[in-house]
């Protein structure tokens, strides 16, 4: 169990500070650490408890005390949750206390149009690690596809999204 | 009213009360990408903590540096009105209501793991939250400045790590110093 606690430490803390705008961008890591290199989980525990934690209110990055609450039970959820939120708050504490006292700089400016790429790449290397978790057949594609542009280019409230597709695919059960 | 400086923010500091108080009502009530919305309403229109330039520059550091945005935010809404200790309590309060309806959720999710049922709705609402990722992927990767080097940097990233399976850690520190030094010399040769 402790052995559990120190690992999901281990893989959680080092990725609070590669989790550039969010949970999204580290998904792949974790289901890669998480599934492939320590066993905590399977494929299907893993897409399952990411289907969890889109449903739930909050960060994204919430998926962390999930895992740890499958992995090692309520401390295997407040280990993880600290591991996912320090590294991340502590630098952004620090940066936000040097940012007030500094103006505009050409670093900056390259900073912010550097980092924005690589954000971009971990977040579709982050929905391809999923898909490949999760058994994806055509319906879900479909379902993926529709969610996609309604996200995109609807106001409709995410919630209504993921509530509205949880019922559809609860009717789809009882009728097949 | 005065252009505010620090010492005259500070005189009218708010009670920690209110800090933690409110960050609990956004982190209790936020879904998806609208936490960014409720914590400008509450921090700039009702509680009038901080000006919207502010804002502003606290929402473009939670966006550049790592971390949950909203919890990013609260810490940099609760350092600006009430130092160290304002960060901690806006950060608590934003994570606990959220920390206890997953952990009621991860709780239901261990009593119907057995069911079929249960893995072909999750299956659907992961779909859907694939669906969500992307988007917000074309969303921000619609803003990014044209060129060819920061496609090729994003393409290359999302190869190595999403169908190569390399290790993250190494990738992100060779790829972002790399995508800054290119950002700061192409913004010389070009100003």
């Amino acid at each position: 169990m402790d052995n559990r606690l120190l690992g999901l430490f281990i893989v959680f803390a080092p990725l609070s500070l590669l989790s550039f705008g969010g949970g999204q961008a580290i998904i792949a890591d974790v289901q890669y650490q998480t599934v492939v290199v320590y066993g905590y989980l399977t494929n299907q525990e893993f897409a399952d408890l990411f289907a969890v934690s889109r449903a739930a209110p909050g960060p994204s990055t919430l998926i962390a005390a999930l895992i740890g609450y499958q992995v090692a039970g309520f401390w295997g959820a407040l280990v993880s949750c600290f591991a996912i939120y320090l590294p991340s708050s502590l630098l952004v504490y620090g940066i936000s206390s040097w940012w007030q006292r500094h103006r505009v700089s050409p670093l900056k400016t390259a900073v912010e149009r550097g980092l924005a790429p690589v954000a971009i790449g971990l977040i579709f290397a982050g929905a391809y690690a999923v898909i490949r978790a999760a058994h994806v057949g055509p319906l879900e594609l479909a379902t993926i596809a529709l969610c996609c542009a309604l996200f995109y280019f609807t106001k409709v409230g995410s919630y209504t999204i993921v509530l509205g597709v949880a019922g559809l695919f609860l009717a789809i059960h009882a009728l097949t | 009213m005065d252009l505010g400086t620090k010492e005259e923010a500070g005189k009218s500091a708010p009670p920690l009360s209110h800090v933690l108080w409110s960050f609990l009502k956004i982190g209790g009530s936020a879904f998806g990408g609208s936490t960014q919305a409720l914590i400008f309403r509450e921090a700039v229109d009702n509680r009038k903590w901080l000006t919207e330039q502010e804002f502003l520059t606290g929402q473009a550091l939670s966006q550049v540096l790592p971390g949950a945005n909203p919890v990013n935010i609260a810490l940099y809404v609760g350092l600006r009105v009430r130092g160290g200790i304002g960060a901690i309590v806006a950060v608590f309060g934003m994570i606990i209501p959220a920390f206890m309806i997953i952990m009621a959720m991860g709780y239901a999710y261990r009593q119907m793991s057995g069911l079929p049922v249960t893995h072909f709705v999750l299956g659907g609402v992961a779909a859907a939250g694939i669906g969500a990722t992307l988007s917000m992927g074309f969303k921000i990767a619609r803003k990014l400045p044209r060129d060819l080097v920061t496609y090729l940097i994003g393409f290359a990233v999302f190869l190595a790590i999403g169908v190569l399976q390399l290790p993250m850690i190494p990738v992100v520190l060779f790829a972002v110093p790399l995508s800054i030094a290119l950002a700061y010399f192409g913004a010389r040769r070009t100003p």
